[in-house]
């Protein structure tokens, strides 16, 4: 069953110089379970697909579906509460771990959600001491950093997963663990943005991005 | 016994003092003497017309002129947050002027009644003077309060969009902002409170000794008129925010760029 479907989705951006085209006509159809990989160079506007799906951006034109139904704003703030959406520059808070997990459980969207069973089943899965807990987020290192926020999102009982260069900062070793991990799921609808070609499976649907569009702000030429 | 005039020769000599700033100016070629005559000029002009008319309000009395002109302090005191704070009238200018009617209203009304027991609650030596002070004193707390919020959600707007996909709704993710933002525009009113008598005298205070009160009965005034002014800055800080909350945002959640002014 089809679970998100973009139809000819423009985006322009505003800026000094005017509007600015990021790319248009995009095409993307996912089903129930998928895992895709989305591929293409820096630049050409795969983030922005993510922030789509969110109502972080809105397109120009064109339409956003989730299960048949078109997006509204309502509709927006439900697949928020449903999606999982992990980047490289997750800004999720400063303080200590545990009070973020304090906070993020306290939304009435995710009460009752917390297992202290389950986090220490995670941080050890993920190879993270239990020490990390009392460290300040901000003082992570990157690869930490990626991980809590993996376990907050897991944590969290979502079923949709918008993982964008969630293993660039870990090791080898990890990076097999964390691509594991998301791939095990059948239930788990699976979007992935990174250059690591840990994530090219068997089961993964690749897509190149300048395949999906038909214009990008850096021209027409195909990505690599 | 009444504060004594100041004598025509007496306003001179104050003038005068304002050749110390320009000099001032000259020298480091501050490029402020323009503005320190026009400042000095529009606040004798305004206080010269604020002079007569507050003698016609006064000797008239008139309940509704009285409530009038407490309601023209807080249209141009909204107008001033807005503009200070670089946003937009169109979209908050209605929500303000009613937030803070009903804040200021309500706590001189409280005040005159309850605290200070006057016969008549509406009048006018005692509703338009406080409700200034009232007024005025919470202004410089509701720009530091919006500007602060506005700026917050800005800069760590990655933040706030990280906490809507981890299932916040948007009042719980913008929490964090409305916390810190009160925080930042309560501190200086307190800081005020807490050193207040010893550090300066403030000017009601010196208002109410220079026209014959005893100081026993002018700090009576001045610790009531301190209590209302946080309190109400208080409420006005917080339905600023709320406002703010509740017109900054789209149905998407976004904070509305197009409310800025630039």
């Amino acid at each position: 069953m089809e679970i998100i479907r973009m139809e000819r989705v423009s985006v322009t951006v505003k800026d000094e110089t005017g509007d600015k085209l990021i790319f248009s006509d995009l095409h993307i159809s996912v089903d129930r379970g998928e895992k895709v990989l989305i591929r293409g160079r820096s630049g050409i506007g795969k983030t922005t697909v993510f922030r789509l799906i969110l109502g972080f951006t809105r397109p120009s034109s064109g339409g956003i579906y989730f299960e048949g139904r078109r997006a509204d704003p309502d509709l927006f703030w439900e697949v928020r509460k449903r999606t999982a959406h992990i980047s490289q520059d997750s800004d999720i808070g400063e303080g200590p771990v545990m009070a973020l997990f304090g906070e993020v459980f306290s939304y009435s969207a995710n009460r009752g959600k917390f297992s202290r069973d389950d986090l220490g089943a995670l941080l050890l899965g993920f190879s993270l001491q239990e020490d990390v807990l009392t460290k300040k987020f901000e003082n992570l290192s990157g690869g930490e950093k990626q991980r809590i926020a993996i376990i907050i999102s897991l944590m969290t009982k979502k079923d949709i997963f918008l993982l964008d260069e969630i293993t660039s900062d870990l090791d080898a070793a990890l990076k097999e663990k964390v691509v594991d991990f998301f791939l095990a799921r059948p239930e788990w609808t699976v979007l992935v943005i990174s250059h690591d070609p840990e994530w090219e499976r068997e089961g993964v649907r690749i897509i190149d991005f300048a395949e999906v569009v038909s214009k990008t702000k850096v021209g027409k030429h195909a990505g690599q | 016994m009444p504060a004594s005039d100041i004598s025509l020769p007496g306003m001179l000599f104050c003038f005068i003092l304002l050749l110390i700033p320009i000099l001032v100016s000259y020298y480091f070629k501050l490029q402020l003497i323009g503005s320190t005559l026009q400042s000095a000029f529009r606040m004798t002009i305004q206080l010269a017309l604020v002079g007569f008319f507050l003698t016609f309000v006064f000797d008239l009395n008139n309940v509704i002129l009285n409530i009038t002109w407490v309601m023209v302090m807080v249209i141009v005191a909204s107008h001033t947050v807005l503009k200070n704070a670089e946003l937009k009238l169109q979209s908050l200018i209605a929500p303000l002027i009613i937030s803070f009617t009903i804040t200021n209203v309500g706590m001189l009304l409280y005040f005159n009644t309850l605290i200070i027991d006057l016969e008549d609650v509406f009048d006018a030596r005692y509703f338009i003077p406080i409700g200034g002070m009232v007024l005025g004193n919470s202004l410089r707390a509701n720009i530091v309060g919006i500007n602060d919020f506005c700026d917050q959600i800005q800069r760590n707007e990655n933040r706030y969009l990280s906490r809507l996909s981890l299932g916040a709704e948007k009042h719980e993710a913008l929490m964090p902002y409305v916390k810190k933002s009160l925080r930042n525009a309560l501190k200086p009113t307190l800081a005020n409170m807490a050193t207040i008598g010893i550090v300066f005298l403030p000017g009601m205070m010196t208002g109410q000794i220079l026209g014959g009160s005893s100081p026993l009965v002018a700090i009576e005034y001045q610790i009531a008129i301190m209590v209302a002014i946080y309190v109400t800055t208080v409420m006005n800080v917080v339905l600023a925010i709320l406002i703010l909350m509740y017109r900054g945002f789209d149905e998407y959640g976004m904070f509305r760029k197009s409310m800025l002014k630039i």
